[in-house]
């Protein structure tokens, strides 16, 4: 196998992301942890990137490390948790939470190992005869622009779009509701 | 496709085993909640995987989708913490005992 540029860029940022998220996991301070997460994400975007989903990555830097980040960075601002640093990371069942995550990996990659037919083994479906309905070939926008998403968002998807501003204006609501200081008290 | 969809699913699936243990193993409520965005990323890149494999962008909105219930649990999920933090000040799980049987 050549190894191309772009694939030593995939696995730099496949190890970076792996690496960042362990330390968000394990670091003693709350806010090293957030910083982590923020490198785990620039990383995810790099690899969205590869893939050809441009607009997931943007979405993915701009929402998730723009304003997810930020907002668990301003309640942990909010909180100060001066204390927590002397505080043990983990519980006392830390052994069996790891264990839960390698045997969650080990049973992907048993799922992986024992299917008949691999999934590499089958063509992608452009290598195949439905090649000319692809959108590259119709002429239709490529995957992963923003014509290509859009179409597919406000098309099929169109009710579970309405949905998702619907499942919002309730986490605002619930927000409001749970952290706004009461008249009362 | 550059690499194949294996890795990616494989990436995707150790992601999603760390997001497992920092849920389950770390003790601050916060970080308990920032371990379930970095399994919601691990979903999100196995997404993009499939939608790359398959030439098909509906992965990608399922990914999309999967943000924006990311940010409404970042929500409500914060704000249930500023709650609790109000009553009783810190953020550790194992201080919450008054719903202990």
């Amino acid at each position: 196998m050549t190894f191309l540029p772009a694939q030593a860029t995939f696995y730099y940022m496949a190890a970076a992301s792996v690496l960042s998220a362990v330390a968000a996991v394990t670091r003693r301070n709350p806010v090293h942890s957030m910083l982590w997460v923020l490198a785990l994400f620039l990383h995810v975007a790099g690899i969205f990137l590869l893939l050809g989903a441009e607009f997931l990555a943007a979405v993915q830097v701009i929402v998730y490390a723009g304003a997810i980040l930020v907002f668990y960075l301003f309640v942990l601002m909010l909180l100060d948790l001066s204390g927590e640093e002397a505080r043990p990371r983990f519980g006392r069942h830390w052994p069996l939470a790891a264990v839960v995550g390698l045997s969650f990996t080990g049973l992907a990659w048993l799922e992986q190992v024992e299917t008949p037919g691999r999934a590499g083994s089958r063509p992608a479906p452009a290598e195949s005869s439905t090649v000319a309905e692809s959108p590259q070939e119709t002429g239709g926008p490529p995957l992963g622009s923003l014509s290509a998403v859009g179409k597919d968002l406000f098309g099929p998807f169109a009710l579970p779009f309405e949905l998702a501003s619907l499942v919002l204006l309730a986490a605002i609501v619930g927000a409001v509701t749970l952290a706004g200081r009461r008249a009362e008290s | 496709m550059i690499v194949p969809i294996e890795t990616v699913l494989g990436l995707s699936a150790v992601l999603f085993a760390i997001g497992v243990f920092g849920f389950l193993a770390r003790r601050n409520i916060i970080l308990m909640l920032v371990s379930v965005e970095v399994m919601l990323n691990a979903v999100n890149l196995s997404l993009a995987g499939f939608s790359r494999h398959f030439e098909d962008p509906r992965g990608q909105v399922l990914a999309l989708f999967v943000i924006a219930v990311a940010a409404a649990e970042a929500g409500v999920g914060l704000g249930l913490v500023i709650a609790l933090n109000r009553n009783r000040p810190g953020a550790g799980v194992g201080d919450l005992t008054s719903l202990k049987w």
